[in-house]
């Protein structure tokens, strides 16, 4: 009893599967074996149309976050394309995933930046700024601005005000001044717009 | 007479909320109500400092990363430490069915962005049952 | 080119400063307060020096625009102290003994051991404190068949861990009787841990984000893996918890380091409390 030591081996490898037994995989009722399968097809940069489609459909946070992982590493035109619809989920943690994953893409997400801002939907368009709140493209703040310029809704305003405190230069302080002006009767925003104006001022 | 009172402390609030702005517009207006408060910038950061920290009240967003509002909700409400505490949720959404998903979830309350600080203040101090001064 | 060496009080303002602080505690989890400004002012100041930053203003812009987040990192590394020693924070060790080890025990078979596994192990203080706590602490402990594994990527320091010769320092916090228990004095070196201690540990070598080492590590209950994900790029810190969470028993836990936070890394862990302390744990199915 007590203290018993074990060594770890190195297992054999067994034969590959190959990528049809990996896609079979992918549908196994066992979560463990659909994670392996995620890693293994994730590695494929062919097999990104199946992952994303696998993805709305996958139930398990712990084989989203293996695609997700992967596809991001893959980090292409395509992948944007698989995740961007599900910025319109209704599963929450489907699209916080999406969103985080999104983030750490800017050059492949700026394309689609002006169509996400211009949503009808507002709650599409206030994730299109959280996306855009810690993505690291140098055009962030020129989107950011020109959400708190132009966007009609109070909250997507409020959304991109918010992301602007943080990445905003000075010359935003006109845009936020402006916003306080449009939404005068809401205190909060005369408060954010305060609180952003100091921040990107820096004093 | 004299009353003799026992020194109170402060009712103590956690916020959880992702955006900066919002997280300190609430404290303003929290703090002014008396009120210590604590922030949490996501809602399982959120869930940590609940159980962690002994608090009045929870004011939770329901949009967050790595865990939404009513996510935080429903695992506060499951946890035996932490099942009383009054929760005031905000949504940027404004259909009844979110309110309902909110109340199931367990929610005391339900607001919508841009939160009035009247409001807020008012909810608060009705949920702690602190007076108004 | 050169800029002089500004004081942090000057060259960043309290404003820039909040905002660099709300910056990093969103990113990282880690906060500063207005008494550390002076210590992160100073680091900041570095970094801008060696950029050649001449304002604060630029120096965020890299930080919060660069894409591959390599200066970020680099101001992490200048932000954290890493010190290796024994009961390095103890509170999880409690936690350990006083909550974790007990509900695993609950459930367990006679038989089926309890794996605790130590990764970065660096020098071994983790694994050999690990030993000594649950030996010291748990009162079950004789009735169960408890595995402690090592891994670090580094094999000059596992030959080390494997030595187990250690000085002064790294014994400060061990009460003396501990010391007499499990040490020997080794002349002009130190303390070197009993040889019982040392052949109940396995170490290993490799990398975590290496799905192939990773492999052999399943059915572990505990893993404790404190102040080495901090230091990782996005991308591998998202690939060894995934990793780490398919080596992790259901109902397994994940201790981090005190400066690290599992929200924001992952949410495919619940947090629990044990001792007052939060540790994550995997769900049971």
């Amino acid at each position: 009893m007590a203290l018993v030591r074990h060594t770890v081996v190195a297992t054999a490898d067994d034969v590959p599967p190959d990528r049809d037994d990996w896609l079979a995989d992918l549908t196994s009722d066992e979560a463990s074996i659909r994670r392996r399968a995620a890693r293994a097809l994730a590695e494929m940069p062919d097999a990104v149309p199946v992952l994303c489609a696998h993805l709305a459909n996958e139930q398990s946070l712990s084989v989203r976050s293996i695609i997700l992982t992967g596809l991001i590493v893959h980090k292409s035109a395509a992948v944007v394309n698989g995740i961007l619809p599900l910025l319109a989920s209704e599963d929450a943690n489907l699209r916080n995933s999406a969103i985080e994953a999104l983030q750490q893409m800017p050059d492949e997400v700026a394309p689609h930046v002006e169509t996400m801002l211009t949503h009808p939907e507002s709650d599409v368009r206030i994730f299109a700024v959280d996306v855009l709140a810690a993505l690291a493209h140098p055009k962030v703040p020129e989107w950011l601005r020109h959400v708190v310029t132009n966007d009609p809704h109070v909250n997507v305003c409020a959304a991109a005000l918010d992301a602007l405190a943080e990445a905003g230069e000075p010359d935003a302080i006109p845009a936020l001044e402006g916003l306080a002006e449009r939404f005068w009767d809401v205190a909060f925003i005369r408060f954010a717009v305060d609180a952003a104006v100091r921040r990107v001022r820096g004093r | 007479m004299d009353m003799i009172t026992a020194p109170k402390r402060n009712p103590r609030v956690l916020v959880v909320e992702d955006g900066i702005t919002m997280r300190m517009f609430y404290r303003d207006v929290l703090e002014g109500a008396g009120f210590e408060v604590e922030e949490a910038v996501n809602g399982l950061e959120g869930v940590e400092r609940a159980m962690t920290g002994s608090f009045d009240l929870l004011v939770v967003d329901i949009n967050m990363p790595k865990m939404d509002g009513y996510q935080v909700i429903r695992t506060v409400r499951e946890d035996p430490a932490l099942w009383r505490v009054p929760v005031i949720t905000i949504s940027t959404e404004d259909k009844e069915q979110d309110a309902l998903k909110a109340y199931d979830a367990g929610a005391n309350f339900y607001m919508t962005k841009p939160v009035r600080p009247k409001d807020l203040e008012e909810m608060a101090r009705l949920l702690t049952g602190t007076a108004i001064k | 080119m050169t800029i002089p060496l500004a004081q942090p009080e000057t060259a960043i303002s309290d404003e820039e400063f909040a905002k660099f602080c709300e910056f990093f505690y969103r990113k990282t989890g880690i906060m500063f307060d207005a008494q550390k400004k002076y210590f992160a002012g100073r680091r900041i100041i570095d970094r801008m020096d060696k950029l050649s930053c001449p304002t604060f203003r630029e120096y965020f812009a890299t930080i919060r625009f660069e894409a591959s987040g390599a200066e970020m990192q680099r101001l992490v590394n200048q932000m954290t102290v890493n010190e290796t020693y024994f009961f390095r924070e103890d509170y999880q060790l409690k936690a350990l003994v006083a909550g974790i080890l007990p509900e695993l025990a609950a459930g367990r078979s006679r038989g089926k051991p309890i794996r605790l596994w130590s990764v970065p192990c660096s020098s071994g203080e983790e694994p050999y404190s690990l030993a000594i706590y649950v030996l010291e602490y748990w009162p079950d402990a004789d009735r169960h068949d408890i595995e402690i594994l090592g891994s670090d990527i580094d094999s000059a320091i596992l030959a080390d861990a494997a030595a187990g010769v250690y000085g002064e320092r790294s014994l400060q916090r061990l009460p003396p009787d501990l010391i007499r228990r499990y040490f020997s004095r080794v002349k002009d070196r130190g303390y070197r841990i009993s040889e019982d201690l040392r052949r109940s540990i396995d170490f290993s070598q490799g990398n975590v984000v290496d799905p192939q080492f990773m492999r052999r590590f399943r059915d572990i209950d505990v893993i404790f893996c404190r102040n080495m994900l901090i230091y990782f790029d996005d991308r591998s810190r998202r690939e060894t918890i995934e990793a780490m969470y398919d080596c992790l028993s259901p109902g397994g836990y994940i201790c981090l380091g005190h400066s690290e936070s599992m929200s924001r890394i992952s949410s495919l862990f619940q947090p629990r409390k044990h001792a007052d302390s939060i540790v994550y744990q995997k769900p049971a199915r």
